[in-house]
């Protein structure tokens, strides 16, 4: 075969299978979010009334707002954890290795299966955190208190992904020169300025990386959410993935769920194209 | 770097201890649910032997359902297949996209298509591949559940793939050119045996993400073809959530994809960035 047939024969299984799944679903998305479909009941046109509903709902703001607290907060968390902690562990040799390996674990649990073991954690009347509070005196209600049913849902969240903020930031740290920081200690012996003026400004390029693959990421949040309290007490953890799930498999209403879809793809769209630049630039 | 004093490492270490503590602590309360009687799980005790007697009975009762065996192997088919799909297609775009050029659409942009598709929420699939499934009757089956879980980590090899063959020397291609290979033969005697650790490091990774995908298995499945994932989850619907199994089924579910993960640490940034990272 000639190279121009063999390299298209070599790329097209895999460009194929996924423009199947992938463009057709969604192209009868698009249809059916101006659609009133019920399953069983048939489709009647109704334009864009499930847009508008959507945005009508007051769930659907609700969704959002969650979803955004959930997220900003976490990641905002991760990664000033997981820059601390390479900060720290940037220096040290000996044992390096072990604690980079268990410290990845948390990253491959299923996280249906963290929200489960969230359940156990955070038990109000004899789960181990409240059992160490209780030392204290304080009593907090993780599960049963939507205020503090979102910190359970971040809290499990930064415990899962820190160690990827950690990882990513140490493979940053180690790709800034020595001799940068041999000469700035000719300077100065402050570690905090030496962080602040050296190392912080190195790494922004991999901070915005990490920052935008966990944005992106972010956006599928739906296992621990699901898992730890289906989105209650309340909606108070209702997450957006968590909303569209419901609408289209617990009430069925597949026009109105595509349409949530979509405004959820838009979403997300809009992140990618910020930093669509930077992404673009990475893989010349 | 500067060498730190003495005193500056006992506080290093017992940062390190620290955090190590936190961050086990959840895996180490699991383990202790799992061999507590029911009743113990309530009472918050915290060290086997001193404070509660342990016990197997969970386990052995957990791994004699037939329910939570079918999971197990369900979940085991499921990952086991879509990884080997994935790693044959997969690995025969990244060779294509690392050592041609592609003129009408440029590889970097064949590239970020791929990593469109990673980006992308899976939530905004599960009505249309429910309809899908519906009429191709594949819904509550091992086939619907591979299907897509091979369209969603496809990209994944191909982006980190592709970067293990750049690293090969085209002055070995060229030369098996030369003498007269075709580029079958250079990329399965070649190239695949020198990308052989990116290879493993990208199935463990595979493995483990469908192992762990949780969405599509909840919404495509309800009996026959329940996955693991969706097994812990049905686990509170009888009576209350009852801390001694749900031990046991979390800690059958995290340890696979747990275990192999330990053997990745050498592509694990390059694989967790998409390859923006180079670690």
């Amino acid at each position: 075969m000639k190279k121009n047939q063999i390299k298209f024969a070599f790329l097209l299984p895999a460009v194929v299978w996924v423009l199947a799944f992938t463009i057709f679903p969604l192209i009868y998305s698009v249809r059916l979010s101006f659609f009133s479909y019920r399953l069983g009941r048939g489709e009647t046109f109704v334009g864009g009334r499930n847009f508008v509903q959507a945005f009508t709902y007051p769930r659907f703001w609700g969704s959002l707002q969650t979803t955004f607290s959930i997220v900003l907060v976490a990641v905002g968390i991760e990664i000033l954890l997981g820059l601390l902690f390479a900060w720290h562990f940037n220096r040290e040799v000996q044992g390096d290795k072990v604690f980079r390996t268990l410290i990845t674990l948390p990253l491959f649990a299923t996280p249906v299966a963290v929200g489960y073991l969230g359940i156990t954690l955070f038990y109000e009347t004899s789960g181990p955190i409240n059992m160490i509070l209780s030392l204290f005196n304080i009593h907090v209600p993780w599960l049963s208190h939507p205020f503090w049913a979102k910190v359970s849902v971040i809290l499990l969240d930064v415990w899962i992904w820190t160690p990827f903020c950690f990882l990513v930031f140490l493979a940053g740290f180690h790709t800034i020169s020595e001799e940068i920081y041999e000469a700035a200690y000719m300077d100065t012996n402050s570690e905090l300025q030496i962080f602040r003026h050296i190392t912080l400004p190195l790494l922004l390029p991999v901070m915005g990386i990490v920052i935008a693959l966990r944005l992106v990421e972010a956006f599928k949040v739906f296992d621990v959410p699901y898992s730890l309290l289906l989105g209650g007490p309340g909606t108070s953890t209702e997450v957006y993935p968590l909303l569209v799930y419901r609408t289209a498999l617990k009430n069925f209403d597949f026009g109105s769920a595509s349409a949530l879809s979509l405004i959820l793809l838009a979403i997300v769209m809009c992140i990618v194209i910020i930093f669509f630049r930077q992404l673009r630039k990475v893989y010349e | 770097m500067r060498k730190p004093k003495p005193l500056q490492k006992v506080r290093r270490y017992l940062i390190t201890a620290l955090i190590l503590a936190i961050f086990c602590f959840p895996l180490y309360w699991a383990i202790i649910n799992s061999i507590k009687t029911p009743l113990d799980t309530f009472a918050g005790s915290w060290i086997p032997f001193l404070q509660f007697k342990p016990t197997v009975a969970n386990w052995t009762e957990e791994l004699g359902n037939w329910e939570t065996r079918r999971a197990l192997s369900n979940s085991a088919i499921v990952s086991v297949c879509s990884t080997g799909i994935v790693l044959c297609i997969g690995t025969l775009a990244a060779f294509s996209l690392a050592s041609f050029k592609f003129h009408k659409m440029k590889n970097q942009d064949i590239t970020i298509w791929f990593l469109s598709q990673r980006v992308m929420p899976p939530v905004v699939f599960i009505v249309p591949f429910f309809m899908l499934m519906r009429s191709l009757k594949l819904i509550d089956t091992l086939y619907a559940l591979i299907l897509i879980n091979v369209t969603f980590t496809l990209p994944f090899a191909v982006i980190i793939m592709q970067e293990s063959f750049r690293g090969i020397p085209t002055e070995l291609t060229d030369a098996a050119l030369v003498d007269g290979a075709s580029y079958g033969q250079i990329f399965y005697k070649i190239a695949l045996p020198l990308a052989s650790g990116g290879l493993i490091a990208v199935g463990i990774i595979c493995l483990a993400m469908v192992w762990n995908e949780f969405i599509f298995a909840l919404s495509l499945s309800y009996d026959q073809a329940t996955l693991m994932p969706v097994l812990i989850a049905g686990a509170e619907h009888t009576r209350g959530v009852q801390f001694w199994y749900v031990a046991v089924r979390v800690l059958l579910t995290i340890s696979l994809p747990m275990i192999i993960a330990l053997f990745v640490q050498r592509y694990l940034v390059r694989g967790l960035t998409l390859g923006a990272v180079k670690g």
